[in-house]
């Protein structure tokens, strides 16, 4: 024991405290703008780790984990548990509200975004019955992820998910023909027939919107170095061109077949050949087991490649690389498809195949054969150009022109009059004779266009 | 849904009481008798008795004015113990709870109703709950410690006085944190969500049975592939229906334009896309039973995930048969009405629970529901302030604090059911719960043993395997004295637009609460007059 009086003490204590205050201000003295601040301050700034820096900044989010203190581990164990029994009761309301508590909490972790949003888009909106709540999902997990990306602002990951959100999701599920027109037509009351401005406020295509968002996550790939790890990086750069392709894929099926459709082809040409074409790619060229790496572009030629590599050997390498990487993103086949649907004569033959469909689903079968028969026609000119060769077996093309073979067909067999010996396409028909997953496309293809929509 | 109300069958109940309280009350007393019978050997009967004598005079001439002093007095030193303190939490919560609820724009929709009626009500209970928790279980012990119960006990007051004037005061100080909580709470549900979202559906629900794709009697329907059992389906034009029966329909069960109103929240299951654009179609078959008469109502689209509601007029009009129907007189056999449903689109399904039909009567406002709700976290409330009370009297205060939670936690509705699942050794009506019992399970996790894998046949195994039959058995009995807490949660009703029932939620409740009350209040008492107050 000592012999200091009770405030001797305490004026003992105040001392130590404000001795201890000293270093502790010295460390953590925030930045006032004009000086750095204490060196924890520095740090923060020298790694990026203040939460201005991530993203944007939630003050709800920082006072849940601040009044949590060291339990925020437990808390997101609760709140999972509670998450999940509410998702396998269908409690979907209830289970998005525990989702924002639990990204309040977790706000930087960016699989917790990705898991969650894909929940919502992906398994949610497959367990309502209506196409339009099923629509309201997917939009639900596509903002989330996008919360997600402006928490996150480095994140090319949950970029990327937000751009394939829009892209496959939308653009692709079964559903998707009714998401496009949604996309444009939010079928809630309250956007009264518009677009929902949190989810499309530029009012474009979602494929357009989506090569947009894939655009923004190589952006933040340059420029924060963040790479991402979800597909080879030739896959990953080249999906806004990928997006192109889609857009003008869609038109056509669509029904667009006119100076837009050529100009979104000829758009997808550009930006596969002139924009995707020449991105550096860092590649292994070494055999296995080494780290030999270069910088490789896939409109490279061969002289190219003479030019920027020193030794024969690497130049061989080099070439082969250039080569694999090309087979590795189909670049052949979509710089053929690019040429091919920029021309005109291509987009009339679109155009003749989809109006006999069209025209079949009436049974109006005089025009029906006509526009047929002018597609065919048109296509068999089109494939049996060299240039366009690689064509001959791509699925969709295929599938298309065979479908409109069977339509023709069957419309002489209806009229009762003899299918001629010879007819446009014939070769291609008796090419893929054996393949029954064409067989099989084309039957389910041919029984929507007048029977039920299985 | 995802609730199935069922109402409580008073009278097994009171039988299951009297059987387990009159044990454990044996117990008790044999237990007694014979420790005194130890120990006192040859007087012990005449100081049992005396005892015995002693208990029932406090019990007779128990003073309700003693009772009520002991209560303020209970209420005074909780409020100088700052214990309304809670309400700046609570305040707190409430101004900024709009930054956890409503999404990123903060619209409310009438599916977010549910979200923010929860939340209003699950904090009221949990600022509510621990705050007399604590109060109680820490009142007599403190009273011990500080000598203060001896300015109590030399008094006229009696034990039995002292335990119930306990558990009224902090009743009282619970009850006054919650009144002002839940008014509050309300006046804040008012103002933030329009009050047409605000509604108290009031059901009558029915009970429904089966029919499987060829028309024969069937447990169950077909499970599509869901982990939760709850709903089951039926195939789409086959035989297969979904048969409801509600009791005591009448002419009171109309509306007073005389339509009877219908409400389903029936789920779909594609088991191929079929036609997008439009819902699944169901119909309602009246049937009666006795005459075999029929009427089938028009198909109506599924709404799933919400509530399609539909109406069915009391003149019913046959065009095909040009005949007319009066559905009271027609179809309502005893006060019984029969209504089928069927799903309409072939190789399609539809999912339903006994809950999933019911027939909707005219609606209360937001308020009852809300109450009732209330008078539900009260109600726990009271029976929280009664166990802390009771384990006070024979504990120290963290620990009858710590004793009082456990039997919170472990009343919930998981942990009942992870009880039965041990207890019975299953986890469903159909599959066997695997791993053992106590020490199997311990063996299986050591040496990593699958569950399926059957134990070596040794004495050593089948020792183990009785040693965790009487584990088993011992759980049982414990499982018994827990109170079920499950029919106490009434926000769930409120929270998706429900009155909350009297005879499946309130009632139970109440009936829980003066189960426990009784022999709480008995051992409160026995503990204290045991219990020596000079040792803190």
């Amino acid at each position: 024991m000592n012999n200091l009086t009770s405030q001797q003490r305490k004026l003992a204590y105040l001392c130590g405290i404000l001795v201890l205050l000293v270093p502790i201000i010295m460390l953590g003295l925030p930045s006032d703008g004009k000086s750095a601040g204490g060196t924890l301050a520095q740090l923060r700034s020298k790694y990026e780790l203040g939460e201005s820096d991530l993203g944007d900044v939630d003050p709800s989010s920082a006072a849940m984990n601040l009044v949590l203190l060291g339990m925020r581990g437990v808390a997101v164990n609760l709140l999972y548990n509670e998450f999940e029994k509410q998702k396998n009761t269908k409690q979907w309301f209830e289970m998005q509200a525990t989702t924002e508590s639990i990204v309040r909490l977790q706000p930087h972790f960016e699989k917790v975004w990705d898991m969650n949003g894909h929940n919502l888009a992906y398994n949610t909106s497959a367990e309502w019955d209506a196409v339009p709540d099923r629509y309201h999902w997917v939009k639900e997990g596509g903002k989330f992820l996008m919360r997600g990306v402006r928490r996150n602002r480095k994140s090319t990951h949950l970029q990327y998910f937000v751009a394939n959100v829009y892209q496959k999701k939308i653009g692709t599920a079964d559903e998707s023909k009714f998401y496009r027109a949604y996309f444009l037509h939010d079928p809630e009351p309250k956007f009264k027939g518009g677009v929902d401005p949190d989810f499309n406020p530029d009012e474009l295509d979602n494929y357009l919107v989506a090569k947009r968002e894939y655009q923004k996550a190589t952006t933040i790939e340059d420029t924060e170095h963040r790479p991402q790890h979800i597909l080879d990086r030739s896959l990953f750069r080249s999906m806004p061109a990928r997006c192109q392709f889609d857009y003008a894929m869609a038109l056509h099926k669509d029904g667009k077949f006119g100076e837009e459709a050529r100009e979104a082809w000829a758009d997808a040409l550009n930006d596969w050949t002139k924009k995707f074409g020449h991105e550096t790619l860092t590649v292994p060229v070494g055999p296995l087991g080494t780290d030999v790496k270069f910088n490789i572009r896939l409109e490279m030629t061969r002289d190219d490649v003479r030019r920027e590599v020193a030794s024969p050997d690497d130049v061989a390498r080099v070439a082969k690389a250039v080569e694999d990487y090309r087979k590795m993103v189909n670049y052949y086949y979509w710089t053929t498809r690019g040429l091919c649907e920029s021309e005109k004569k291509t987009s009339e033959a679109h155009r003749n195949l989809y109006e006999a469909n069209q025209f079949y689903s009436k049974q109006e079968l005089e025009k029906a054969e006509e526009a047929a028969l002018a597609g065919i026609t048109g296509f068999d000119g089109i494939l049996k150009q060299p240039e366009f060769s690689d064509l001959k077996s791509e699925d969709t093309l295929v599938e298309e022109c065979l479908l409109a073979i069977k339509v023709w067909k069957h419309i002489h067999e209806l009229a009762d009059k003899p299918v001629p010996p010879d007819y446009p396409l014939k070769w291609l028909e008796a090419e893929h004779q054996g393949n029954l997953q064409y067989a099989s496309n084309v039957q389910r293809a041919f029984k929507r266009l007048f029977l039920d929509e299985r | 849904m995802t609730f199935d109300p069922r109402p409580m069958d008073l009278l097994p109940a009171l039988d299951y009481w009297l059987r387990t309280v009159g044990g454990i009350a044996l117990i008790v007393l044999l237990t007694s008798l014979m420790s005194v019978g130890v120990s006192h050997r040859g007087a012990a009967i005449k100081l049992f008795g005396g005892e015995s004598v002693g208990c029932l005079k406090d019990l007779i001439s128990l003073s309700p004015r003693r009772v009520w002093a002991v209560a303020k007095l209970t209420f005074m030193e909780a409020y100088r113990r700052k214990a309304l303190a809670v309400f700046v939490i609570f305040a707190l919560l409430f101004m900024f709870a709009g930054w956890f609820m409503g999404g990123e724009t903060g619209e409310i929709t009438p599916d977010h109703v549910t979200v923010y009626v929860s939340f209003v009500l699950r904090t009221i209970s949990w600022l509510t709950l621990p705050l007399v928790l604590v109060l109680s279980s820490f009142g007599i012990p403190e009273d011990i410690r500080l000598r203060s119960i001896h300015t109590v006990v030399t008094k006229p007051a009696r034990r039995l006085e002292i335990v119930l004037g306990r558990v009224l005061g902090f009743s009282l100080v619970g009850t006054l944190v919650l009144g002002v909580m839940s008014v509050v709470g309300w006046l804040w549900i008012v103002r933030q969500i329009p009050s047409e979202l605000l509604v108290c559906r009031v059901p009558v629900y029915g009970s429904l049975e089966f029919r499987d794709r060829s028309g024969n009697p069937a447990a169950a329907g077909v499970n599509t592939g869901d982990i939760w059992e709850f709903r089951s389906y039926i195939e789409g034009a086959t035989k297969a229906r979904a048969i409801w029966t509600f009791s005591n329909i009448s002419e009171r069960s109309l509306d007073s334009e005389g339509n009877l109103h219908l409400e389903n929240e029936f789920l779909a299951f594609r088991s191929y896309k079929g036609d997008m654009k439009r819902s699944l179609l169901y119909d309602y078959q009246l049937i009666n039973k006795k005459t075999g008469q029929s009427y089938t109502l028009p198909a109506r689209p599924v709404n799933e995930n919400r509530s399609a509601k539909d109406v069915v007029p009391r003149k019913l009009v046959d065009d095909a048969q040009k005949k007319e129907y009066d559905l009271i007189k027609d179809f309502v056999t005893d006060g019984k009405l029969t209504v089928e449903v069927s799903c309409i689109d072939r190789e399609q399904y539809l999912g339903m629970a006994r809950p999933d039909l019911f027939i909707r009567m005219p609606d209360l406002g937001f308020e009852s529901g809300y109450f009732k709700a209330v008078l539900g976290i009260e109600i726990l409330m009271v029976l929280v302030v009664l166990l802390a009370v009771t384990g006070s009297t024979f504990l120290k205060g963290p620990i009858a604090a710590l004793l009082t939670a456990v039997i919170l936690i472990l009343g919930g509705k998981d942990c009942h059911e992870f009880m039965d699942q041990l207890v019975l050794g299953r986890t469903s009506a159909t599959e066997g719960f695997r791993g053992g019992g106590f020490f199997e399970s311990v063996y299986r996790i050591v040496t990593h043993m699958n569950p399926t894998t059957e134990l070596p046949q040794n004495p050593a195994f089948t020792i183990m395997k009785y040693t965790d039959g009487f584990l088993t058995d011992f759980l049982w009995l414990d499982k018994q004295v827990i109170p079920r807490l499950e029919f106490f949660n009434m926000a769930e009703y409120v929270s998706k637009g429900f009155d909350v029932p009297f005879d499946s939620s309130l009632l139970p409740s109440l009936m829980i609460l003066l189960g426990y009350f009784i022999p709480c209040v008995l051992l409160g008492y026995f503990a204290l007059r045991i219990r020596e107050l000079e040792s803190k």
